[in-house]
């Protein structure tokens, strides 16, 4: 598995998309709306903090599902969204997300054998 | 060198930026580009207190809230410029008075700045780093953020040197050597 993060907008799909000469086929992209699991087959998970929003606000085990993707597709590539550097949020939903998003970044990150960061648009390989 | 700084607020990047445009100047004229166009007392406050940071290290200021490329007429290309910050520029442009929102903005910055990048040899422009929040914006706000990181990143792209500044820590993710080297 490899991990690229970063603030949004920092550049990292297109990274990934040029580094991995991916296609839209190749790309699944999450939303804060859908809490199914992301499609089988894709190369690419873009965005997983969205589909955690989604785990989140329907109330389900976010940890569980991302542990079982990483278990799942050992061969994944997977973005996110790094969340953790602003204020807590007042909302109770957007409060749990921000820690759901950490946790599942710190486990993913663990078992990546790659991990890079994106900052205005340059990457850093950090593992 | 032109060098590219951002990094969270009110971390001690203007002043780290300051120090890497007065090392620059070398005799040359030094001059910082005022962006923020005051519209309270609060900004009056915050004003009065950078140009007190400044005080003693000879800045000559010139005031431009947008349309950057005009610098270029007013100032000796050959100086040092510190451009503090892409945020009160694009915010300038894009929210103009009278309650409009310019969603073409972050093109005009970006294409202004171009000219300023390619123009000059020295340069320090200043960024916000406001893409690690936990918060779903409304529209208007995340519109904004989306701008600024386009106009962050090409300046990234164009710059020499790019510098992450936390406190007293700094990550040059561009230009590492090119820093290292600079006298």
């Amino acid at each position: 598995m490899i991990l690229i993060f970063g603030g949004a907008y920092q550049g990292k799909l297109d990274y990934a998309t040029q580094r991995f000469d991916l296609t839209e086929n190749d790309i699944y992209r999450c939303r804060e709306d859908i809490a199914d699991v992301p499609k089988h087959g894709a190369r690419l998970v873009n965005e997983l903090d969205k589909w955690i929003f989604a785990l989140v606000k329907a109330g389900h085990d976010s940890n569980g599902a991302v542990k079982r993707l990483v278990a799942d597709n050992a061969n994944l590539i997977v973005t996110c969204n790094d969340i953790s550097c602003g204020v807590v949020p007042v909302d109770p939903i957007q409060r749990a997300w921000r820690e759901a998003v950490g946790r599942a970044l710190a486990m993913i990150a663990r078992e990546s054998e790659e991990v890079v960061r994106l900052f205005c648009g340059i990457p850093t390989k950090i593992k | 060198m032109r060098i590219f700084v951002s990094g969270g607020c009110k971390n001690g990047k203007s002043f780290y930026a300051q120090r890497l445009a007065k090392d620059a100047a070398g005799g040359r004229p030094l001059y910082y580009i005022a962006t923020m166009r005051p519209v309270d007392a609060e900004d009056d406050e915050r004003i009065a207190r950078h140009r007190g940071e400044r005080d003693g290290w000879g800045f000559i200021t010139v005031e431009q809230p947008n349309r950057i490329e005009e610098v270029l007429q007013k100032c000796d290309i050959g100086g040092s410029f510190l451009l503090d910050s892409l945020t009160a520029l694009l915010a300038d442009e894009m929210f103009p008075h009278g309650g409009n929102v310019d969603e073409a903005a972050a093109d005009r910055v970006i294409g202004g700045l171009r000219q300023v990048i390619e123009a000059v040899d020295n340069i320090v422009i200043v960024s916000d780093y406001i893409y690690g929040d936990a918060i779903i914006f409304d529209p208007l706000t995340e519109l904004y953020r989306k701008s600024l990181a386009k106009a962050d990143r090409e300046a990234a792209r164009l710059c020499d040197v790019v510098i992450e500044v936390a406190y007293a820590g700094i990550t040059i993710h561009k230009g590492g050597e090119l820093y290292e080297e600079r006298v």
